[in-house]
Formats: C-alpha cells, sequence, structure tokens
C-alpha cells in the first residue's frame, strides 16, 4: 500500500478527481469503441507502425489539436480566476500548476507538433520527394514525442503536475522547494519528447538537401521548405543545450548533485542561463515556419510571386545565427554587469530588423495583387498588423535600462501572446484551413471560416490589450491573485470575456470541421486554391507514393508555370517506385521510453534499468535487421493513377 | 536498389550518402551538445565548495594513457576504413578488432579514474565543479561504450555478411562517430586536464 | 601489406602524436597562464582540423560543402554559447 501512495495526486481537487474520471472514461470510451468496431488491426497496419509521412504529420495535427484543448482549459482557468479580485477558484499551488502546464503543453505539446505536422506533410510534396530521408526514424520521432506528451499529461492524475513554472527555474525546482514529483515528470517528459524533435530535425534537414527534384535548386525552393529547413536547422544546434540542461536538472532532483544548488559551489543561474540558451532559438523555431506559411498563403492569394525571395531567404539564414545571441533579454535583471546587458540589449533590437525585411516583403506582394480574401488570406492580413503590435512592444522589451520596470509583469505575458498568438496559431489555423482539402479532398467552410477568424481577432484583443496596462501598472505575472484595491480588476474582467470569445472561435473551429465534413462538396479536384508549388502537382487524397513521375522543376513558382507558362513538371515515364515498409519498432522501442520514464520519475530502479535494457535491445535488433522495403509496381501505379484522375472530375 | 559502382561502396546508393549526411548533421548536434556541457564546466570550474580542486585531484599517467590510446584508435580505425576501400575483408575486421580493444582499453582507465576520484572525496554530489567534470568526462564514456557495442554489432555483421554496401556504410559512419570522440577528447584532454593542472 | 599503411593517415598520426607532446609541454614546463592556453588552443584546434580532414575524409563527395558548412556553423554557436555563458556568468558577474 505504501508503494501506492507515491502515486496520489498530492494536493487534489474537485477539478482534477472530475478530470481523472472523465479521462478514465474517455480512454475506456476509445478501447471499448475500437474493439466494437474491430480496428484494432487497423490501427496496428495503417497508422502506428506507419512510416508513411503524410499518416505521421495527421498524427502529429490530431495530438496538436488534443493539446489545444488541454492548453486552452487551462488558458480559461487562468483567466476566470484572475477575472475578479480575491477570488477562490483556484488556490495559489493550482494556480502555480495551471500557469506551468499552460505554458508547457502550448509550446512543446502544441505548437511544436502543429509545425511538425506542417514539416511532415508538406516538405516531401513541396520539393517533389516521396517521402523523407529516414521513414523509420521520422516515425520513431512522433512516437517519442508522443510518449514524452502522454508522460507529462500523466503528471495531472499520476503524482501531480509541475508546478515550477514553465521555465523551472532552480531553486524553485528544487527538491526543497517543489518536493512533489511534478517537476520530475517535467524533466523527463520534455527529454523524451524533445529528443524526437532533434532526431526528426536532422531528418528535415537531410530530406531538403537531399531529396529535391531535379531542377529544384536551393534558391528554387517554396519559401515553407526554405523557412522549415532554417527552423530545422535551429532544432538541431538549439535542442542538445536542452537535452544537456534536462539531464542535469534530473541529476539534481534524483541524484543529488549541485550544478543548480545554492550551497557546495552550485549556481541556480545557470539554469536560467541554459533554458534561454535553448529557449530563445526555440522561439524562432515555431515563427519561421509561420512565416513560411504566410509567405505561401499571401502569395497564392495575392496571385503574385512572393515579393524578394532572396531578401526573405537571407533574412533567415540571418535569424538563424542571431537567434543563438540573444537570449540574455530574458533575465536582464539576473544581476549580469551593464555591458552584459548592452551587448545583448543590442542584438535583440537588430534580430528585428530581418524580421520587419519579412513584413515589407508581405505587404510588397499584396500591393498590385489580385486579392483574392479567403479564410487562410483573411488570417495572414490580420496577422500582419497584430503581430507587428507585438514586435514593437519586443523592441520596448529589449530595451535593458526599461525592462526592469516590465520585467515579469502581465506587460511581458501580454507581448509574447501578442506575438505567438497572431504570429504562430493564426499561421497554423491558416495552415490548416489552405491545405486542407489537399489532405482529406473537401474544403472547410469559407462563411464559418471567417467569422472564425474576426472573432478569434476580437477575442484576442480583448484578452491580450488590457494586459499591457496592468502589466505597466504593476500587475505581476503567476500570481494567483490581486486585492481590490490593486485596481486590476476591470481590465483583467474584460481580459477573461476576450478569453471566452477566443473559446467561442475555437468551438466554432470544430463546429467547421463537423459542418464541413456534412456538407462540403467533394468535388474540389487536386487544386481548389489555384495554388503556385509542388504539393498541388499530384492528386487529392495524395497517393502514397506521392508522385507517380518525379517533377523537374524550373523556377520558384514551379506549378504556376506550369499552368500559366507551359513549363512541364512531368517529363519522364512511369517506372516501378522503392518504398520503405512499415514497421512496429519505433513504437514498441517508444512504449520502453514511456515506462523508462515513468518509473524514473518515481525512482523505481529496477523498472528503469530492465526498460533501459529493452531500449537498447531496440537499438541492437535494428542494426541486425535486414530491410530492403518494397518495390510498387509500374502496374500498380498505373492503376492508382488512372483512378485517382477518374475521382477528380 | 541501384548501386553505383563508381564510388566507394559506403556511398554506392542513394540511401547510403543520405545516411552519411544524416550523420555529419547529427555530429553538429553533437558539437553543440559537448559545447554544452563544456560551458557548465567553464562555468563551474572553480566552484569547488568543499570539495577539491582539479589541479589536487587530477593525474597526468591515466591521462596520458587514454590519450595515447584513444589517438590511436581513432588512427587504426581510419586504416580500417582505408582497408575496406581496398576489399581486404580481413585486414578491416583486423583493424576494426583492434580499434574496439584500444577502445575498451580506453574505458578501463577511465573507471580507474572514476574509482581513484570516489575513492579520494570528489564524487557525483561534493561540489559544482565535481558534478560538472564527472558529467562530461561520463557523458564522452558514454559515448564510448555505446560505440565499443555498436562497433562490435557492425564486426559481426561484416563477418557474416561480407563487405556489402550496407555493412562499408554502417562501419564509414561508425569511423565518423569514432573520430568525433577522439575530437571531443583531445578538447576535454586540453582545456579540462592540461588547462586544470597549468 | 605496405598498402594497408597510406603515408598520408601515417603522417596525420605522427603529426597528432606531435601535437599531443607540445600540448603536454603546457604541464612540464613553467610558462604564464596566457601562453599556456595559447598553445592549448592552438594545438586542439590543429588536432581537431587534423582529423577531420585526413581521417573522416570531410572533403572527399559533393556533400562537402554542406559538412563544412554544418561544422562550421555548430563550431560558431557552439563558441558564441560558450563564451557568451562566460560572458555572463562569470566575468561580467
Amino acid at each position: 500500500m505504501e508503494f501506492f501512495k507515491q502515486f496520489a495526486v498530492p494536493h487534489p481537487s474537485f477539478l482534477i478527481y472530475g478530470a481523472m474520471v472523465s479521462i478514465g472514461l474517455a480512454m475506456l470510451a476509445i478501447v471499448v469503441g475500437i474493439t466494437y468496431f474491430k480496428k484494432w488491426g487497423y490501427l496496428w497496419r495503417e497508422w502506428i507502425t506507419t512510416v508513411d509521412h503524410k499518416r505521421i504529420g495527421i498524427m502529429y495535427l490530431l495530438t496538436a489539436l488534443l493539446m489545444l484543448f488541454r492548453g486552452g482549459v487551462d488558458a480559461i482557468m487562468m483567466r476566470y480566476q484572475l477575472s475578479m479580485p480575491e477570488n477562490t477558484f483556484l488556490d495559489s499551488q493550482h494556480y502555480n500548476e495551471v500557469f506551468t502546464t499552460h505554458g508547457i503543453v502550448m509550446i512543446l505539446f502544441m505548437a511544436m507538433p502543429f509545425i511538425t505536422f506542417f514539416f511532415n506533410y508538406l516538405i516531401p510534396l513541396q520539393i517533389g520527394a516521396r517521402d523523407v530521408a529516414f521513414p523509420r526514424l521520422n516515425a520513431l520521432s512522433f512516437w517519442l514525442f508522443f510518449m514524452g506528451m502522454g508522460l507529462f499529461n500523466l503528471s495531472f492524475i499520476i503524482g501531480g503536475s509541475p508546478d515550477a513554472g514553465w521555465t523551472s527555474y532552480f531553486p524553485l525546482a528544487n527538491n526543497e522547494f517543489s518536493p512533489t514529483v511534478g517537476t520530475n515528470y517535467y524533466m523527463i517528459a520534455i527529454q523524451i519528447a524533445g529528443i524526437g524533435t532533434l532526431i526528426s530535425g536532422i531528418n528535415f534537414i537531410t530530406t531538403i538537401l537531399k531529396m529535391r527534384a531535379p531542377g529544384m535548386s536551393l534558391m528554387k525552393m517554396p519559401m515553407f521548405t526554405w523557412s522549415a529547413f532554417i527552423a530545422n536547422v535551429i532544432v538541431v544546434f538549439a535542442f542538445p543545450v536542452l537535452t544537456v540542461l534536462l539531464a542535469m536538472g534530473t541529476m539534481d532532483r534524483l541524484f543529488g548533485t549541485n550544478f543548480f544548488t545554492t550551497d557546495n559551489g552550485g549556481m541556480d543561474m545557470l539554469w536560467a542561463n541554459l533554458f534561454w540558451v535553448w529557449g530563445h532559438p526555440e522561439v524562432y523555431i515555431l515563427i519561421l515556419p509561420a512565416f513560411g506559411l504566410y509567405s505561401e498563403i499571401i502569395s497564392t492569394f495575392a496571385r503574385r510571386n512572393l515579393y524578394g525571395y532572396k531578401s526573405m531567404v537571407a533574412s533567415m539564414v540571418v535569424i538563424s545565427v542571431f537567434s543563438f545571441i540573444v537570449w540574455t533579454h530574458h533575465f536582464f535583471t539576473m544581476g549580469q554587469g551593464a555591458l552584459t546587458n548592452s551587448i545583448f540589449s543590442i542584438t535583440t533590437m537588430a534580430i528585428a530588423i530581418p524580421t520587419g525585411v519579412k513584413i515589407f516583403n508581405w505587404l510588397f506582394t499584396l500591393w498590385k495583387g489580385k486579392i483574392v480574401f479567403t479564410t487562410p488570406m483573411l488570417y495572414s492580413v490580420l496577422f500582419i498588423p497584430l503581430f507587428t503590435l507585438g514586435g514593437v512592444t519586443g523592441v520596448m522589451l529589449a530595451m535593458s535600462a526599461a525592462d526592469y520596470q516590465y520585467h515579469n509583469t502581465m506587460f511581458l505575458v501580454a507581448h509574447f501572446h501578442n506575438v505567438i498568438i497572431p504570429g504562430v496559431v493564426y499561421a497554423m489555423i491558416a495552415g490548416l484551413t489552405f491545405y486542407w482539402p489537399k489532405m482529406f479532398g473537401f474544403m472547410l467552410n469559407e462563411r464559418i471560416g471567417k467569422w472564425t477568424a474576426w472573432i478569434m481577432s476580437i477575442g484576442f484583443l480583448l484578452s491580450f490589450m488590457p494586459m499591457y496596462i496592468t502589466g505597466l501598472d504593476g500587475q505581476a505575472r503567476r500570481m494567483s491573485t490581486y486585492s481590490e484595491a490593486a485596481g486590476f480588476s476591470m481590465l483583467n474582467m474584460v481580459s477573461f470575456v476576450g478569453a471566452g470569445i477566443m473559446a467561442i472561435s475555437f468551438v466554432l473551429l470544430v463546429y467547421n470541421i463537423y459542418y464541413s465534413i456534412r456538407y462540403a462538396s467533394r468535388d474540389i479536384g487536386s487544386d481548389p486554391w489555384d495554388a503556385r508549388s509542388l504539393e498541388w502537382a499530384t492528386h487529392t487524397p495524395v497517393p502514397e507514393y506521392n508522385f507517380a513521375v518525379i517533377p523537374e522543376v524550373a523556377s520558384t513558382q514551379a506549378f504556376w508555370d506550369t499552368k500559366k507558362n507551359g513549363h512541364e513538371l512531368f517529363k519522364g515515364k512511369i517506372e516501378k517506385i522503392h518504398m520503405p515498409n512499415n514497421s512496429g519498432w519505433p513504437f514498441i522501442m517508444a512504449c520502453f521510453f514511456f515506462v523508462f520514464g515513468f518509473a524514473m520519475v518515481f525512482s523505481i530502479w529496477p523498472v528503469v534499468i530492465v526498460t533501459l535494457i529493452g531500449i537498447l535491445v531496440c537499438m541492437a535488433y535494428r542494426s541486425f535487421e535486414k530491410d530492403h522495403g518494397r518495390y510498387i509496381s509500374v502496374k500498380e501505379i498505373e492503376e492508382t493513377e488512372a483512378k485517382l484522375r477518374g475521382a477528380k472530375k | 536498389m541501384k548501386v553505383d559502382n563508381s564510388l566507394p561502396l559506403e556511398y554506392s546508393t542513394e540511401e547510403n550518402s543520405l545516411k552519411i549526411l544524416g550523420f555529419w548533421i547529427f555530429l553538429g548536434a553533437e558539437i553543440m551538445l559537448f559545447a554544452t556541457l563544456f560551458a557548465v564546466y567553464f562555468t563551474l570550474e572553480n566552484r569547488i565548495g568543499n570539495g577539491p580542486s582539479g589541479a589536487e585531484i587530477f593525474e597526468i599517467t591515466p591521462v596520458l594513457f587514454e590519450t595515447f590510446l584513444l589517438l590511436t584508435s581513432s588512427f587504426v580505425i581510419g586504416l580500417g576504413i582505408h582497408a575496406m576501400r581496398l576489399g581486404n575483408k580481413k585486414a578491416t575486421m583486423v583493424f576494426f578488432s583492434i580499434t574496439l580493444l584500444l577502445g575498451a582499453g580506453f574505458l578501463g582507465f577511465e573507471i580507474y579514474e572514476f574509482v581513484h576520484y570516489i575513492h579520494i572525496g570528489a564524487t557525483l554530489q561534493t561540489s559544482a565543479f565535481t558534478a560538472a567534470l564527472l558529467t562530461t568526462l561520463g557523458t564522452h564514456g558514454l559515448h564510448v561504450i555505446l560505440g565499443l557495442f555498436w562497433g562490435l554489432f557492425i564486426l559481426i555483421q561484416i563477418k557474416k555478411r561480407g563487405l556489402t554496401p550496407e555493412t562499408a556504410n554502417k562501419s564509414f559512419i561508425f569511423s565518423l562517430y569514432w573520430h568525433f570522440l577522439d575530437i571531443v577528447w583531445i578538447f576535454i584532454f586540453s582545456f579540462i586536464y592540461l588547462k586544470g593542472m597549468m | 601489406m605496405k598498402e594497408l599503411f597510406p603515408l598520408k593517415q601515417v603522417m596525420g598520426f605522427v603529426f597528432s602524436l606531435v601535437l599531443t607532446a607540445v600540448a603536454l609541454l603546457v604541464h612540464f614546463m613553467d610558462m604564464s597562464f596566457a601562453i599556456g592556453l595559447t598553445v592549448l588552443l592552438i594545438t586542439a584546434f590543429m588536432q581537431a582540423g587534423l582529423q577531420l580532414i585526413v581521417f573522416m575524409h570531410a572533403g572527399e563527395t559533393g556533400d562537402k560543402k554542406t559538412i563544412y558548412t554544418n561544422v562550421f556553423y555548430g563550431l560558431l554557436i557552439a563558441l558564441m554559447t560558450i563564451f557568451g555563458t562566460l560572458l555572463i556568468l562569470v566575468w561580467d558577474m
């Protein structure tokens, strides 16, 4: 019995018990449902063992949407708690847990898989390839990420959530001040997911460098692929820092080392420093692919080539270096000297320049364009002014002397939500709407889509603009309540209303999906938006081999030039296609990682050792395995092609 | 599978050249991994609390042996790859075996070193300095251990399957890994040991 | 037998032993910290370059540019991280 006590949630409430019951019921319903409809075999064959980049991408998407829901619920709870002074909806401990998980879930388990979904789905299609460079490794990346996500969310119902903030600064995160296993979950779950991300980074870089269609030089790649390339370069060089950092944090908590302690020479500031060495590039990992999506959408619906292609690329290359030398701006107040702060202040302001270049490029693309206001375009056009607002407040925060006033206030919270929501979230939804027909063969309803965009923007402005004001008036972030005399009540209530309106917009988004599944026309062809790059040159739905004949590319807007300027894309004839085999090993290995992580969290050493051996055996098995893939015959391809061509009409 | 005979065996298929480039990029990530460890080490180097300092615990003899063994193993695996390109299976296997033995010797000295540190009271828990030192050395050591198993598996595969595009590719990638560990050791040798004893 | 020991690699090995010996002078001779560190920096980076070019065949394929860009980019970020961290936490704290 004693053994099981450690798994109890240390500080429970009705909300947590309610969540436990509902999660339990939902799991049960899923298991019963799959069994009833006899779908286990289908699930295993078609999804769990798949190495197809499109299916892996869709699994990333589902994870991201699930986590968007969880992070969103956290957000609403926080806004409700702060909507009235002295509110008792959440006590301070629960508030700590909620803002911690909100941050991690939204950044690492919502935004990251969302962009990885786009990487997976789009990169091979945009460069005219049949899969990523290492399909099996791609499956492993997904499952590691998924297990890390699962482990992290388990903390909510077994052992208690992390509560030291998404940055988990020491000494707050050490055993003395965070005695529950929550922070162990943080260290280990993010570690596992992070390894998955790192592997997929390597995979995508290799894919982009080596698997482009003939004729597609680097400077003829679609802009999204460029942004994905740069983002993955940043992943590969930033995530190892996180790996080391989390390993050291784990050692401090589990093995009593003195990296971040306050005695025996330990240095708690080292955590903050290294966290942001990873954390700042991470911001650009999220925003660059979003910029890539906006570039695709804006040039498609302005019906013009993207203005300033070369300057777009150059600005991203500059960002890939600069994003690594601005990290101190997250802790200007930590106590380092004025010299250091000045240096990082200047680099921070400098990095706004390449971003500004991009904004002007989009504006010039729109100028004299034949603009078509579709839903994705509406999001993109809303993005430009809203994001610029966030950028400008960012430059305010970059001034180290002034930062002493803003630091850790709601002003900062307003700023980063102001860049992340119009920057990343809008891009994700715009991209989802844009590529939805490519994935599922029907379009989302435009009318509902536009309402969603407008409602979301109104909700966004109502939620976050008041925070700029309360922040400047001194409302600190991460405080669970405030007194009425502070005078923040009114604006916080507005903020809560705004959050509610945003929630409504997300409900509308879900309703739109439901509505479109029921009523949307399936007769849309393979190019419903009159788009410009290679992913639209193949059929909808995309066959598993992507392109029956590998395209030959002569310009940056390959598909557009085929349609309007008489370029010929598919010159070769159909030959047999080599494809990788499905494999269950990535999933099995990731399961070992999951149990390993869980055992680490609770320090159950025998299980740790057994699962570690399991992981190593999986690797050894892979080393000895012979797997040469399989071939799809010409006959099969011709049949598929004929069927898809028929379906197009 | 398309095999291009004009290239060395390890590059002969498209998949092979993808794997080699992918591994180089992985090594890029490894550069950052060790760079972070070095950043930690340099920051905590003088923060010894109540424990011993580097100058007090470092011994030159085992470090010299370790350095010599690893440098030589790195040279020998280079010879192994050369032999592989000549298509000499037996020589390749001999060189690979020697490499692994030298690696094991390196590991033996490192284990001795760790036992010694713990014996004289410089454990993982003693101070920030010892934690950073043992973690940095330990990370390199773990890479070597993993490399020994990996190398052994490849050796078995060469024996069983001969020098095919697949085994040659694996061997070449393994050699990249092994040389990289040697480079990391050079930096540990120079900036942890020698600088610490200066 | 001779063909198994290409001159380039043997010379590389000898050179790396020489570099190690030079680095060891720092320990066995009495020199100032600044000079010692300079010697170490030079020998360590030369060793690394040697391994990269002679043993790792970094420059032998069409991916030469990519590989060198990758390594130098990694090195640049690594040095910025190390020196940035030292600046913040040691030299200017």
